[in-house]
């Protein structure tokens, strides 16, 4: 303790300050391909599971109503929005495209249920994608 | 679970889940923020489904 009599705190923020972050790109790369994976990487093991399941388990129920993995179509704006959203979340989106999932039942009454499924996972993702940089560049305390 | 309710329950955990871990760092914080963000977004899409029966219905 210094002679003033008060706790050294600006020494504790020096140090921890001073330790090794995530490259931010890296982090986000990461996180856009696996859900969670960014969170991983800045420490927040318990944050990252959770986005892992719960988005995996979003595109997973998305694809079993019968959701659509929507190509870019510049002539139908929301069509190529809605593609822009499902690639946000981007291991899915290829491994399922690969798979051949993701077609898109329309006669299937959850067919736009599935569809919501699969657009919402990739825009949640796109949040997280942000959260996980902000972490990496020491935005947000880990 | 393909009912409407059902679905909608589905996915306001889902949503409910991912904002409220992504918005507080505390377990207990983000409990009580997805138990309020699941109420809400149930109760809204209960309460509007009966306003739009009565409006268009």
């Amino acid at each position: 303790m210094p002679p003033s009599g008060k706790p050294a705190v600006r020494a504790d923020k020096t140090d921890i300050d001073s330790l090794p972050r995530a490259n931010p790109t890296v982090v986000g790369v990461a996180a856009w391909l696996i859900p969670g994976a960014g969170h991983f990487l800045v420490g927040q093991v318990r944050k990252g599971a959770i986005f892992f399941v719960v988005l995996s388990a979003m595109f997973v129920i998305g694809l079993a109503f019968g959701g659509r993995l929507f190509p870019f179509q510049m002539s139908e704006p929301l069509v190529f929005l809605a593609a822009a959203a499902e690639w946000a979340i981007a291991l899915p989106r290829i491994g399922a495209a690969i798979l051949g999932h993701g077609q898109g039942n329309v006669v299937a009454i959850t067919y736009e249920y599935g569809n919501t499924f699969l657009i919402v996972s990739g825009l949640l993702n796109a949040l997280i994608v942000l959260d996980a940089v902000d972490y990496a560049r020491g935005r947000k305390d880990v | 679970m393909t009912t409407h309710l059902g679905v909608m329950i589905l996915f306001a955990a889902c949503v409910s889940i991912v904002f409220g871990t992504l918005l507080r760092d505390v377990p207990r914080d983000q409990l009580r923020l997805a138990g309020r963000l699941f109420t809400g977004l149930v109760a809204g899409a209960y309460v509007l489904g009966w306003v739009m029966f009565f409006a268009f219905g």
